[in-house]
């Protein structure tokens, strides 16, 4: 359903193509798809009709320069608002600095206090954390169990009921700590007593910044609650989590604009290196539902060095072992490869599910069968017999079947990439395509 | 919860009565149209004019549109919105309104069907332990932290008042502090929970609560599992290995009523790949829209149970669809 969504967000784009004016009847068009594709995403209606508006009356009023084509003038356009949209800047200081953040419940909160301990801590800060979560059960436990993974100090005192004195008690027990980050208890904007505490917990700990969690989940509603939290607290920044789900997160948009803040980090899965800085150019394909090609590319760029990999030649269908063993080594750098899929245009290729979900235990797995092969073998799948897959399995301490699989995964992949190469798929095309973005 | 969408609705009343009013108002003008609510006797003189009213596509465009608007707003998926509309379109479209129904009343029949259509039926667990062999087995799924574990302790709460008795499997071995979050509430709720070390195999935890409740002569077991995201391969697998082993009479969805248009993308794949028998909407207190909740059961086509709507164990109502549909039409009709 979404993909039908970009597809049509895409079909209008071409509507303008080729075209010598503005015309009014397409731009019309685009932005009833933009509208919905937003929408969709969760974005503020309001804020969605500001956005539409402001396209429409830039694309018709103002001047495509020169050498730029109508279509590429009226995409620059809507980046441009888009980007507006996303708010301004927030840095991240590495220094002695105190985190408060706070959230609806089950946002992801205690998860994100301990995944930021760790980014802080991988730049050579002295991080502590406080738990100032005094309701839900577990919640200092699981504190605890997360900072105790990466050797983070964590203060908390279960059966203590008010979390103004955990916070005082905490802040001079971790004194020496440079950065201290306090997690709190989830709470919503309806809920005065607990508003009130977290007015009281930013005064007590002077808190250089307050961060709001958001999950990417949330509707329409983000705008009430951001609303609230930055009138009691002066909300200085979004964290957007769960990420890692099929939300778009255009709720954390309606959040930056109630707060005039900006989206500092993105959560996207379960372990606590998921935390990745906000990049708005990847925030408005994913919102778009297109593939995001630029932070792919650079992604690529860092596992893979260019000779490693022959992509043109992978498209025309040569591809053997020896490139999904590389392949593989680059996607266990890179991240799961359901994720880098996402990211390409892949709207029209049919890459068949199963080829996807392997999931990373078993590509380790494949990794080792493949070291058990000849050179040959690895440049030429077709050799493989019966015997020499008994001879690699042996080698590899796995079984004939496993192998097998291992060769079928192989034609797998071999098959799709073929199907990506012409037709529907053609990956220069799709790159000018995007380019213009 | 849905206090936001009644008074949206209403103005939407307003605006369709309008232009209905409108399209059957003589061009003769002798009459001026009332501002507001028209007079009885002016009520009647337009039914005396017109006797029957046919309404075209063109007359309901506009209010149609400012429906649509107020539908996203409340955070009603679009594809949902989509369907309400054609359906209340199609309702009124070429309707004939015969001679004394108000106009108000043609809107709010066409809005009453396509909602109560979308919100399906209710469900009485209750009602369901009773009638079923014993143990009943539920197990509850869903995304990380839209409230699972707090609504299985509020079931377990709700089933023991009625009189039941409950054991909880602590499926969830996954997040840190879960065990102990589990413990907690069993403990206070006096309800025996089944738990292994953190890390080990959910499918072994239930079947083991599965176990215990057949020996002891439990009443229902409450499966909790951990949170997972629909695209998650190995993890959805898991949880089909988990209903694979416990058998559960039920398979409940714990959604929050907070969530946008994803609501109905991973309400439709859990329905796919673990099957779904009804549905628990979490965080009501928190949403005076209620847009997820027309949403989630349009998608899955499953009853909802419970909204839950608070942190205490009693804050979890039992949902029913007539009411909800009185109130957010203001019970006319």
């Amino acid at each position: 359903m979404l993909d039908k969504l970009s597809s049509s967000l895409k079909d209008a784009l071409k509507k303008l193509a080729g075209k010598a004016v503005v015309d009014r009847a397409a731009v019309e068009e685009l932005i009833r798809d933009l509208q919905r594709a937003l929408i969709q995403a969760d974005v503020n209606v309001r804020l969605v009709h500001a956005l539409s508006q402001a396209v429409k009356a830039r694309s018709l009023d103002e001047q495509p320069p020169k050498g730029m084509s109508v279509r590429e003038h009226v995409l620059r356009i809507v980046y441009q608002e888009l980007l507006r949209l996303m708010g301004s800047k927030a840095e991240v200081a590495l220094g002695p600095q105190r985190i408060l953040l706070a959230g609806l419940q089950g946002s992801g909160k205690t998860t994100t206090t301990a995944k930021l301990a760790r980014y802080f801590q991988r730049k050579g800060l002295k991080v502590g954390v406080i738990c100032a979560d005094t309701f839900r059960p577990g919640a200092y436990d699981q504190l605890l169990t997360l900072c105790g993974k990466v050797n983070v100090p964590c203060y908390g005192e279960p059966g203590e009921l008010v979390a103004e004195k955990i916070v005082e008690r905490g802040l001079s027990s971790l004194a020496s700590s440079e950065v201290v980050l306090i997690d709190t208890q989830g709470r919503h904007a309806l809920e005065k007593d607990l508003i009130d505490e977290i007015i009281r917990l930013n005064e007590i700990t002077r808190a250089d910044h307050r961060w709001l969690v958001i999950d990417a989940a949330l509707g329409q509603q983000a705008r009430d609650q951001a609303r609230r939290f930055h009138e009691a607290i002066e909300v200085d920044g979004v964290i957007v989590t769960k990420m890692d789900g099929t939300a778009k997160g255009g709720g954390a948009l309606s959040a930056v604009s109630e707060t005039q803040s900006g989206i500092v980090f993105i959560g996207s899965g379960e372990t606590l290196d998921d935390l990745e800085r906000f990049d708005p150019d990847s925030f408005i394909s994913r919102l778009l539902g297109m593939g995001d090609l630029k932070s792919l590319v650079e992604r690529a760029e860092e596992a893979i060095t260019a000779e490693e990999m022959d992509v043109t030649g992978m498209l025309r269908g040569k591809f053997t072992l020896r490139d999904m063993y590389k392949q593989l080594e680059a996607v266990s750098r890179m991240g799961p490869l359901k994720q880098i899929m996402s990211m390409l245009p892949l709207g029209g290729a049919d890459v068949p599910s199963e080829a996807i979900d392997v999931t990373s235990s078993k590509m380790a797995r494949y990794r080792v069968i493949m070291d058990s092969m000849t050179a040959k073998e690895l440049d030429d799948p077709n050799i493989i017999s019966g015997s020499r897959i008994h001879r690699i399995a042996t080698g590899a301490g796995s079984s004939p079947d496993e192998v097998r699989e291992l060769l079928k995964y192989y034609r797998l992949m071999q098959r799709a990439l073929k199907g990506m190469r012409g037709g529907k798929f053609n990956l220069q095309r799709l790159m000018k395509r995007f380019s213009g973005m | 919860m849905f206090d936001g969408l009644r008074e949206k609705l209403r103005s939407v009343r307003e605006i369709f009565g309008t232009s209905i009013r409108e399209a059957s108002t003589p061009p003769a003008g002798d009459a001026p149209p009332a501002k507001g609510e028209p007079g009885l006797a002016e009520r009647v003189k337009i039914l005396v004019t017109d006797g029957e009213l046919v309404l075209t596509e063109r007359q309901i465009q506009a209010p149609l549109q400012e429906l649509e608007m107020i539908l996203l707003e409340n955070d009603v998926a679009l594809p949902v919105t989509d369907e309400i509309l054609r359906r209340v379109q199609k309702e009124l479209v070429g309707k004939h309104r015969g001679i004394g129904v108000s106009p108000e009343s043609v809107i709010i029949s066409a809005l009453r069907g396509a909602i109560v259509q979308v919100l399906g039926e209710g469900f009485d667990l209750a009602g369901y332990v009773r009638d079923h062999k014993r143990p009943v087995k539920i197990l509850f799924t869903g995304v990380n932290g839209t409230g699972k574990t707090t609504t299985v302790a509020k079931v377990g709460s709700y089933l023991k008042k009625l009189g039941f008795s409950v054991v909880i499997g602590s499926g969830d071995t996954y997040r840190a502090g879960a065990l102990e979050q589990i413990a907690t509430h069993a403990d206070r709720l006096g309800i025996k929970v089944i738990q292994h070390k953190a890390g080990g195999d959910p499918s072994a935890v239930l079947f083991d609560a599965v176990e215990y409740a057949g020996a002891h002569k439990m009443d229902v077991v409450l499966a909790d599992s951990a949170g997972r995201f629909h695209n998650r391969v190995n993890l959805m697998n898991q949880l089909e290995k988990m209903k694979r082993v416990m058998q559960p009479d039920l398979v409940v969805y714990v959604d929050e009523a907070v969530a946008g248009n994803d609501a109905v993308v991973r309400a439709e794949e859990f329905e796919r790949l673990v099957g779904t028998d009804a549905v628990i909407l979490t965080k009501a207190d928190m949403d005076m829209r209620g847009g997820a909740a027309i949403s989630i059961a349009h998608t899955v086509g499953k009853p909802i149970m419970f909204l839950g709507t608070g942190q205490g164990y009693d804050d979890l109502m039992p949902f029913s669809p007539d009411r909800v549909v009185d109130e957010l039409l203001g019970g006319v009709g």
